[in-house]
């Protein structure tokens, strides 16, 4: 074997400690613990809890592709998963049959739309500065919104569009039981997300690895300096959009096939894309990871907060003033994020990072 | 005489309506350093960031081993072997040392490996801080990777912007042995205001005062020149 450079050998033992890691086991054990949840807390609820958290944690994720990782700020982001979620609906809800070959094309036609979509959209906006590339996104994915409500003949307006899933996806589908479990098609559904929530994760991860990646982090810190090293900056920020909006464009899918239908309200809503962004920001902005923490956050925050009166009143029956507040679970959210920004200035996992590397030395090689 | 690198004839650059440089000329020549020297707003760094396509210039010709890139856009100038480091050293700041650098390196070939083992050799503080986030860094070792990050690839040429703006002397007298090093496989094109180190690594000179080239020659003869130095530069003279 050639003898090895000190920036070669340092790499080799890099590579070799990131399986025995701390950080590594932790990861393993969230996993596992999305594998788990429909034996260790069997009901719906908990269910589809597990299930947006991990499909919002990759949305997320994708979207830290283009602001924490290409300094992209894209308000359309939510218009791609909508393009994904309406394209399944249609093609097996409306205008097919629930099969798996139309289950397919869907996906396919979505992606095709996606690309052609996102890449007008690069070339459009990029020539521009960030805050219009913002502007033009809204606008774009407003526009959207007013397409899928006005076009109801063709996307069932705000009612949207009901559709039942293929084969073993079929609510009714049922397997019989494992260990205590009824293995039905939602679970199905529920384990076939989680296989391609994971697969799109670990790609981002590569993606975000490899040297393009690194071109992409160079241009958010500093894009004339990217440019005068020698990268088409506007090539790797409009390969960087189309990227991120086709990994959201598959979750659109994901989520419909879950939920079972399609409306502007679920599926494209400009709240959802302030929910994303809320995520970001309580995750960390550039950590990929941060969308887990984002997301888990705030559907917490959505699915029990709301239960908060009730359980304030099983408590303290006479405290009416507790009661009142309680009632005000929005009240209660604001004051959460304020705090979770306060003290995680960085996001949850960009200040446990930053607070990590603090804490380790500087290796050298 | 060496050849000519590096030409611009009577460059012209606009920043919004603002004249800043009123055709420009100077050269670089083959195995040498040239400097570019002058006082605050004379166009110095307006000359290399317009050299670089970072600004356009609206009249005139840059020439660079035969070729006209004064309308070619940064990267293909980059690509051509032009490196640059910026007077703020541009530096990633979020990314560690060693993406630093793999995001420098345009190749990763053999030759581009060993060329980062020379670098580190040459700057030896980058390899105790490889891991570390970049931002982190002091000034003189922000200087060091800026300019490492600029010889990674095969660099024909080098611009380097004031790189010892707000430097400590010792690390200054680094950084005159690594743009000595430097100079033996580059032709390297250096503004700089502080003149001990402009007289220490530089051949020819270039003064630029209100955006023209007023005076130019060996760097010899204007060590000896102190008319010059205090007329152009504000050093005054010694008693």
């Amino acid at each position: 074997m050639a003898e090895q450079t000190p920036v070669q050998i340092f790499r080799r033992q890099e590579r070799q400690k990131q399986y025995r890691s701390g950080t590594f086991f932790l990861k393993l054990a969230v996993l596992l613990l999305f594998i788990l949840v429909p034996f260790l807390f069997p009901s719906f609820k908990s269910l589809d809890l597990a299930l947006k958290i991990m499909i919002f944690a990759v949305l997320v994720a994708s979207f830290d592709i283009l602001l924490g990782y290409t300094g992209i700020l894209s308000f359309g982001h939510v218009m791609f998963f909508g393009i994904g979620a309406y394209s399944v609906a249609l093609l097996i809800g409306k205008y097919g049959n629930p099969t798996y070959i139309n289950l397919v094309i869907g996906f396919i036609v979505a992606l095709g739309i996606t690309s052609a979509l996102a890449l007008i959209v690069s070339f459009l906006s990029l020539r521009v500065k960030a805050i219009f590339f913002a502007m033009v996104t809204l606008a774009i994915a407003e526009f959207a919104i007013i397409l899928a409500t006005k076009l109801s003949g063709f996307t069932g307006g705000e009612d949207g569009i009901i559709m039942s899933m293929p084969g073993i996806f079929k609510v009714s589908f049922n397997m019989g039981k494992f260990l205590g479990v009824e293995i039905t098609g939602r679970l199905i559904t529920y384990y076939f997300i989680l296989v391609v929530c994971l697969g799109l994760f670990l790609l981002m991860i590569r993606f975000i690895n490899s040297p393009l990646g690194r071109v992409m982090q160079a241009i958010r810190d500093n894009e004339p300096r990217a440019e005068a090293i020698g990268y088409k900056t506007f090539i790797v920020k409009s390969i960087s959009i189309c990227f991120g909006c086709l990994v959201s464009t598959i979750l659109g899918g994901l989520y419909a096939m879950w939920v079972g239908y399609a409306n502007p309200e679920s599926v494209l809503g400009i709240p959802i894309m302030l929910d994303v962004l809320l995520m970001e920001i309580v995750g960390g902005m550039g950590t990929l990871y941060g969308g887990l923490a984002g997301a888990a956050f705030l559907e917490f925050a959505h699915s029990f907060l709301p239960d908060l009166q009730n359980f304030a009143k099983s408590l303290f029956p006479g405290a009416h003033f507790l009661h009142a507040a309680m009632e005000r679970w929005l009240l209660i959210f604001g004051i959460l994020f304020i705090m979770v920004v306060f003290f995680f200035p960085k996001g949850i996992i960009g200040s446990v990072q930053d607070f990590m590397a603090r804490r380790k030395t500087a290796p050298s090689i | 005489m060496s050849e000519t690198i590096l030409k611009t004839e009577a460059i012209h650059t606009f920043i919004g309506q603002h004249h800043i440089l009123q055709g420009v000329s100077f050269e670089a020549r083959a195995d040498a350093v040239t400097v570019l020297i002058g006082r605050n707003g004379a166009g110095k760094s307006s000359t290399l960031k317009t050299v670089m396509g970072l600004l356009p210039a609206s009249e005139g010709k840059i020439i660079f081993k035969g070729k006209e890139i004064q309308s070619r856009k940064p990267y293909d100038i980059a690509r051509l072997g032009i490196g640059f480091v910026p007077e703020n050293m541009g530096i990633f700041a979020d990314l560690t040392v060693e993406e630093n650098m793999q995001v420098a390196m345009l190749r990763e070939d053999a030759a581009t490996a060993e060329r980062l083992e020379s670098v580190l050799e040459m700057f030896t503080a980058l390899r105790d801080f490889w891991r570390a986030k970049a931002g982190i860094l002091s000034g003189g070792q922000k200087q060091m990777l800026a300019i490492a990050r600029a010889i990674i690839n095969d660099t024909a040429l080098l611009l380097i912007d004031e790189p010892t703006k707000g430097l400590a002397p010792i690390i200054i007298n680094a950084l005159i042995d690594a743009i000595n090093q430097i100079k033996q496989h580059s032709v390297v094109v250096l503004v700089e205001q502080n003149f001990y180190m402009a007289s220490s690594v530089g051949d020819y000179f270039f003064i630029l005062d209100d955006g023209k080239v007023v005076h130019s020659g060996a760097m010899a003869e204007l060590v000896q020149d102190e008319e010059m130095q205090s007329k152009y530069l504000g050093i005054s003279k010694s008693v």
